[in-house]
């Protein structure tokens, strides 16, 4: 069951185009890797999922219903069913981080300030960052940013979390932790969109590839097509 | 590429739309009530100081140029009402409201600034919650109830470094300073005072924000963006204060 599709989508920046005809769809419970080499608009596309870009045509489609073309406030509600993570996690740097987790809890539940300190407590410790709440951003290190940022956009149970670069720039065991931790939002049937260019990861954790080539999908199908390609594009991709 | 007069129509053209979407925000809920109060607390009593400061310099130098001025001719009696006068009318609001653009102008557009080169405000929309809503609306009413607050204060200031300059350099007895003030001073010249610097300050706040939000460029950015925002807004102060003026003449005289 589709739960997102995009068709068509035209984007450019300044007469530039980044995105000539991209279209593809994301089903219920599925995690694409999205993979391109730096500056195909990978994260552009990310961002324009959720209206954080505006594109120039095509059409979005969430659950059915067109949303490209809503204005900022109707995207509201849309964006807490379809999450971002931010590759550098994005926190609230003058807010400690239970109150970063806190935040789309209090603004978007009604959840007593009692259950909100269980939920992100919880939240927290399944993310393996047990006694950080009082902590600010600037007190953690690269990698535990980052799992808080994904944590924070998964804390309202959304049907769809965007994932920019969730690997990118950690040492392995990080790499390692974040994979584990993207692997059990998967069991937990969180439908995911993974940006990356570390391959190794993407394998491991997607059902399907999608390779953005020259402002279009240069690929798209299962991960075992993908390694099975003979496609010197996608043979050269792999080898990389 | 766009040359600096294109730019200029570009920006105010900007400008207007984040008005727009200012006003839009402003009559409808959320209201975040808790972040007013801070931003009260922030931009009102963090200028405490700064406005007493400016108020009673101003008030003991403009005493003092006008008591020796008006010596010469014999119109030592005038200074009191000259002296409140243009304090309550002129000095007060746009001293105070440079002074807010300087301190609060800079210190909004540097914090929006980083909050958007370090993507909390994508954060902010991608958590559905809207920017302008939880940072620019408290910031803006705080600014636009706190600034008359100040220019009040820095007036009261004014008159209080007038009557001692007066007494001590010109013998001019406390008693009689008050009368000549109260007797000077009527109920327009104060409401059109507050009006200004509620307008003053929806400038401050509606140009740091407009700024911060458009900041890119990383921290040269942030550093750029201030700068801007305390000259753009000191210039739009002093430019809209004389249409205020005369318009506020219109209405009120």
């Amino acid at each position: 069951m589709k739960i997102l599709e995009v068709k068509n989508l035209r984007k450019s920046f300044d007469h530039k185009s980044v995105h000539r005809d991209i279209s593809f769809h994301l089903s219920r419970g599925e995690t694409i890797g999205l993979l391109g080499k730096s500056g195909t608009g990978k994260s552009v596309l990310l961002r324009s999922l959720i209206g954080l870009e505006t594109i120039d045509a095509g059409e979005i489609i969430y659950q059915g219903q067109r949303i490209d073309d809503l204005t900022e406030e109707d995207l509201y509600p849309i964006r807490t069913k379809i999450s971002y993570s931010f590759q550098n996690g994005a926190l609230f740097d003058s807010d400690s981080i239970f109150d970063n987790l806190a935040f789309p809890l209090r603004e978007h539940s009604n959840l007593s300030e009692h259950e909100i300190e269980v939920l992100v407590k919880k939240t927290l410790s399944s993310f393996n960052l047990d006694g950080i709440e009082e902590l600010k951003p600037m007190d953690l290190s690269g990698g535990m940013q980052k799992r808080v940022g994904l944590a924070r956009s998964i804390i309202l149970k959304p049907d769809v979390i965007l994932y920019d670069e969730p690997t990118a720039g950690l040492d392995p065991l990080n790499v390692e932790m974040v994979i584990q931790l993207m692997k059990e939002l998967k069991r937990q049937n969180f439908s995911g969109i993974f940006v990356t260019h570390d391959i190794p990861a993407a394998k491991k954790i997607c059902d399907r590839m999608i390779i953005i080539k020259d402002g279009e999908i240069g690929f798209n199908d299962t991960v075992e097509a993908f390694e099975k390609s003979n496609d010197p594009f996608v043979k050269n991709f792999l080898m990389s | 590429m766009k040359n600096n007069f294109q730019k200029v129509f570009l920006t105010i053209g900007e400008i207007c739309y984040f008005i727009r979407d200012v006003s839009r925000c402003l009559f409808t809920k959320p209201f975040y009530f808790h972040r007013f109060i801070e931003q009260c607390l922030v931009i009102g009593a963090g200028s405490l100081s700064l406005s007493i400061a400016i108020g009673l310099v101003t008030g003991l130098v403009m005493t003092l140029q006008f008591g020796y001025g008006l010596a010469k001719f014999g119109g030592i009696l005038y200074v009191p009402a000259i002296v409140s006068l243009s304090i309550v009318r002129e000095l007060a609001p746009i001293f105070t409201s440079l002074l807010v653009a300087g301190r609060v102008g800079s210190s909004i557009s540097a914090e929006m600034s980083a909050m958007n080169v370090t993507q909390q405000i994508d954060a902010l929309r991608a958590l559905g919650t809207s920017p302008i809503r939880i940072l620019v609306i408290p910031r803006l009413i705080a600014c636009v109830l706190t600034l008359p607050l100040l220019a009040t204060l820095a007036a009261f200031m004014g008159f209080i470094g007038g009557q001692l300059i007066a007494l001590t350099e010109f013998d001019l007895p406390a008693g009689f300073y008050l009368n000549k003030v109260l007797q000077t001073i009527k109920i327009n010249d104060i409401t059109g005072s507050l009006i200004k610097c509620s307008i003053f300050g929806a400038i401050i706040v509606i140009l740091a924000c407009y700024r911060g939000f458009k900041t890119k460029d990383g921290t040269k950015g942030v550093g750029n963006a201030s700068t801007w925002v305390v000259v753009t807004s000191s210039i739009s102060i002093l430019v809209s204060d004389f249409f205020l003026t005369k318009l506020l003449i219109l209405i009120f005289h």
